[in-house]
């Protein structure tokens, strides 16, 4: 499998107080652990299971991920621009890998 | 109710037989409800069908690997009134938890958008956990032409 390639569309300035719109993708297979392989074995479950966005620090939203999520998990979610500073954002997969990226944001 | 459990089609199958029982044993009353049912199973407590939360999605689609998914709850996200966790439920699907959203007041507004599989045509269900301890409940109709969970 690929290794997962994560990014997020997010505005790098907001004005105090505004709403903005946060898109967030993993390309990420997804297994279900439903699927058989070619010899008729049941494929293990990996997928990504949580994915969770901080805005200095603080959790501001998050997602539990089970199977009936689609492949290459795609995330579009608000949050209120208070002060500036960072935006993390984290995808925890089955097996503990997480994959990270995060985006600067300037309030003005 | 451990919420992180996976749960199976199977698990659903016995609570609507039970929920089947227990209407029976009442006086007929109209059209049983069995998303409440669930969703009363799931969440130990009574959710309460709301147009303030909003579940779009396609009403037919091909492709039942990768269905959109949009909902938005009507809630000013405050500190004293705002929506704790949203949950997609896919009751026809082999596994039917589909994801929890969990919002705070910083989300400014209760609305995501996503991509979900299904298995078969289906209602699919969200219900939401509001801060004041209640829970509202939506449902919609997806019918899909091809299984997106084999």
């Amino acid at each position: 499998m690929a290794t997962p390639a994560q990014r997020v569309r997010a505005p790098s300035t907001a004005a105090k107080g505004e709403i903005f719109e946060i898109k967030a993708l993993i390309t990420h297979q997804m297994e279900t652990g439903l699927r058989r392989d070619g010899a008729g074995k049941l494929m293990p479950r990996k997928i990504i299971n949580a994915f969770s966005c901080r805005y200095n620090g603080e959790l501001i939203f998050s997602v539990d991920l089970h199977e009936a999520v689609a492949a290459n998990p795609y995330l579009e979610f608000y949050a209120r621009a208070q002060e500036s500073g960072t935006l993390e954002f984290a995808w925890h997969e089955d097996g503990g890998a997480v994959y990270t990226t995060q985006q600067s944001l300037t309030v003005t | 109710m451990s919420i992180g459990d996976s749960m199976t089609r199977r698990a659903v199958l016995s609570v609507t037989a039970l929920a089947g029982v227990a209407l029976a044993m009442r006086p007929a009353r109209g059209a049983p409800d069995l998303e409440i049912a669930l969703a009363e199973q799931l969440f130990g407590r009574t959710p309460v069908p709301s147009g303030r939360l909003r579940l779009d999605m396609p009403p037919v689609f091909p492709n039942g690997y990768t269905v959109p998914l949009a909902l938005d709850v009507d809630s000013p996200m405050t500190e004293a009134d705002h929506v704790r966790t949203v949950h997609i439920v896919a009751p026809r699907n082999p596994l039917i938890r589909v994801a929890s959203f969990h919002f705070t007041p910083r989300s400014g507004r209760a609305r995501i958008s996503t991509r979900i599989r299904l298995a078969e045509p289906q209602n699919v269900i969200a219900v939401a956990e509001m801060s004041d301890g209640s829970l509202l409940m939506a449902k919609t109709w997806v019918e899909v032409e091809v299984n997106g969970c084999s």
